[in-house]
C-alpha cells in the first residue's frame, strides 16, 4: 500500500532507536529512513524495517545517488533503490540536489552544485531518468553548502524551483538548510521561501547545525535552532500544512529527545491549521 | 567558464589535496568527508579501533581512503579491503594479527547483511534422498548465503571475544597457540562465529568454492586425516550451513 505521508511531524529513524521503536511502538505519525541503510540483501536491519513499515508510514530518503554528478547514473545503485521501494512501498522517495562522485570515485558526502544553466539541464535530465527508472515521482531536497561557485548565475531557489517545474518532481524543502545557506552566503531566507510555489512542496526537513566555526555546518547533531523554528513557522504560513521531519544524525540522543522535537514541530503544524481555519 | 564536469574534477582534487584558492571552504568538506569515513569504518572495525586506539585508527582510515577510495554511493559497502590495506600499512607492522582482525570484522559485517536463508534442512534431506549412492560424491552444495570463512595464524576468535562489549574476565590472549579456522554466519538473525575443526573447515570452504563433494572430501582428509564425512554432513545439514544441491 502506498500510503500518503501524514501532514504531521515524523522522525528520521536511525539504527540506535530501531529496537526501542519495535518494542514500544511509540505514537509517531511516520518515519523516514536513509535508503542506502537498507540496500542489504537480507539481515536484521531489513527485517526490522519490514516490521516497522507494517505499522507506520515510511518514507525513503537517499543520501548516495549522486544525482548531480557528471558521471553516468549508477544503475546498480538505482536498482537497489527500486528493489527497496518495491519491498517497503514508501509514501515518498527523495534524493538530494547535489553530487557525490566524479571519475568513478565517491566522496559519500553531499557536495554542492554550481547553479548554472548547464547544471540545471544536467540535473533535470538525471531527475527525469531516475523517475523513469523507479516509475514514480521523487522529491529533491535543497542542500546546505559552505561555499558558492563563481560560475553560479542562477539563485539557488530559482534553480530548485526550475528542477521541479521541468521534471515534475516534488520538493523536499529543508528549512534548516535554507537558514544555513542564508547565513553562510548572505541570502534572504524569506525571499527563498516566497519563491517556492506551495504546490511543489511535499515535505519539510528540520535539523540542527553547528555554529562553532566560521560558517554554519549542517551537522544534524543538535536541536533545531530558535531562528529555524521561526523560519519554519513562516514557511508553514506560505506552504500550508506539510509533512515535516525531524532529522538527527550525529551525536544521536535518546529517542525521547527526537519525540520532543517532533512535538514542537507538531504544535507549529497545528497552530498553522488553527490560523487557516 | 568551467564546465560542470571540470568543476567537479577540480573540486574533488582540491578536496583530497589541500591547496588552491578555495582551501578554506573546501577544507570544511574535506573534514566532513574524512570524518564520515572514520565514523563508518569505526562502526564496522570496532575491535581494530579498540586495539590501536582512535587517533591511530583515524590516521589509518585517512590513509586507506586515499589508497582505496570508495567507488559507490552506499557507505555500508565501503571498507572491505581495510584488512588487506592494514597488512601493507607500515605503521601497523608491529601488530601482525591486525589485518586478520579487520578481515574477521568485515566477514561479520557481510554476514549481517547477506541474503536471508530460504531453505530448510528437511528440503535438503528430501533432495538427497533421491540421489543414488554412487552419485553422492559428484554432488555440489549451496551454502547458507551468510557463511564467511576466515582462517588465521593467530588466536583470532579469542582476540575478537575479549574486545566485545560486556566481556568480563581475563583478557589475556595466548599467542603462539593453535591457528583458528572460523566460520562466520547468521543464526536466527544474529551473527555467530564458530571455531571449526580443520577437516570441517576445509570441506565447507571447498564446497563454498563450488567444488564437488569428492574434491572437498580430499581437502578435508588432507587437513585432518581422521575426518568423518558422515558426521560433518549431518551436522551441517541440521544447522542449515548446507542449504541445497547445486546444478552442475
Amino acid at each position: 500500500m502506498n500510503r500518503l505521508l501524514p501532514k504531521s511531524a515524523g522522525i528520521g529513524l536511525r539504527a540506535p532507536h530501531v529496537a526501542q521503536v519495535l518494542a514500544e511502538r511509540p505514537p509517531v505519525p511516520w518515519f523516514e529512513v536513509h535508503s542506502e541503510n537498507y540496500f542489504a540483501d537480507g539481515g536484521q536491519a531489513l527485517a526490522a524495517l519490514d516490521r516497522i513499515r507494517a505499522d507506520y508510514t515510511v518514507s525513503l530518503h537517499g543520501v548516495g545517488l549522486s544525482l548531480g554528478s557528471t558521471d553516468p547514473l549508477d544503475t546498480g545503485h538505482l536498482a537497489k533503490l527500486k528493489r527497496l521501494a518495491v519491498r517497503v512501498e514508501p509514501a515518498l522517495v527523495s534524493e538530494h540536489l547535489c553530487w557525490s562522485s566524479v571519475n568513478g570515485r565517491h566522496y559519500n558526502d553531499l557536495l554542492p552544485l554550481p547553479y548554472t544553466t548547464e547544471a540545471l539541464d544536467h540535473v533535470c535530465g538525471r531527475v527525469s531518468a531516475v523517475q523513469d527508472f523507479l516509475g514514480r515521482k521523487i522529491l529533491v531536497e535543497n542542500v546546505s553548502s559552505y561555499l558558492t561557485f563563481p560560475e553560479t548565475t542562477i539563485p539557488e531557489y530559482e534553480f530548485v524551483v526550475a528542477v521541479a517545474a521541468r521534471t515534475g518532481c516534488g520538493l523536499l524543502v529543508d528549512v534548516n538548510n535554507i537558514y544555513v545557506n542564508a547565513r553562510n552566503h548572505g541570502i534572504d531566507a524569506d525571499a527563498y521561501l516566497a519563491a517556492i510555489p506551495p504546490s511543489m512542496v511535499a515535505e519539510i526537513h528540520l535539523a540542527g547545525f553547528d555554529a562553532s566555526g566560521p560558517c554554519l555546518i549542517d551537522t544534524h547533531g543538535a536541536p533545531v535552532a530558535p531562528d529555524v523554528w521561526s523560519l519554519y513557522e513562516r514557511a508553514l504560513r506560505l506552504f500550508g500544512r506539510v509533512p515535516t521531519l525531524i532529522e538527527w544524525d550525529t551525536d544521536i540522543p535518546e529517542f525521547a529527545v527526537l519525540q520532543r522535537e517532533a512535538a514542537t514541530a507538531q504544535s507549529y503544524l497545528e497552530a498553522g491549521l488553527a490560523v487557516a481555519a | 567558464m568551467l564546465s560542470l564536469r571540470d568543476l567537479q574534477i577540480r573540486f574533488a582534487t582540491t578536496l583530497l589535496n589541500a591547496g588552491g584558492d578555495e582551501i578554506d571552504r573546501i577544507a570544511i568538506y574535506r573534514n566532513t568527508v574524512f570524518a564520515n569515513y572514520r565514523n563508518a569504518l569505526g562502526a564496522t572495525y570496532r575491535v581494530v579501533q579498540q586495539i590501536v586506539g582512535v587517533p591511530f585508527f583515524n590516521a589509518a582510515v585517512d590513509a586507506y581512503v586515499r589508497d582505496c577510495p570508495s567507488t559507490g554511493g552506499d557507505l555500508n559497502d565501503y571498507g572491505g579491503s581495510f584488512g588487506d590495506f592494514l597488512a601493507t600499512y607500515r605503521h601497523a607492522r608491529e601488530l601482525p594479527y591486525l589485518p586478520d582482525v579487520a578481515r574477521l570484522e568485515w566477514a561479520v559485517d557481510e554476514a549481517g547483511r547477506a541474503a536471508d536463508l530460504r531453505s530448510t534442512p528437511e528440503s535438503l534431506l528430501a533432495a538427497l534422498g533421491t540421489i543414488p549412492a554412487d552419485r553422492i560424491t559428484a554432488l555440489r552444495f549451496a551454502l547458507d548465503p551468510t557463511c564467511r570463512f576466515m582462517d588465521s595464524a593467530y588466536p583470532l576468535l579469542r582476540i575478537w571475544q575479549v574486545h566485545q562489549p560486556g566481556f568480563e574476565g581475563d583478557i589475556a590472549v595466548a599467542f603462539g597457540a593453535a591457528t583458528d579456522h572460523l566460520l562466520v554466519r547468521r543464526e536466527a538473525g544474529d551473527v555467530v562465529i564458530e571455531r571449526l575443526a580443520p577437516g570441517d573447515f576445509a570441506l565447507l570452504r571447498a564446497l563454498a568454492g563450488g567444488y564437488d563433494l569428492a574434491t572437498a572430501l580430499d581437502a578435508a582428509i588432507a587437513a585432518e586425516p581422521t575426518f568423518d564425512l558422515g558426521t560433518t554432513l549431518r551436522t551441517c545439514i541440521a544447522s542449515g550451513t548446507l542449504t541445497e544441491l547445486r546444478g552442475e
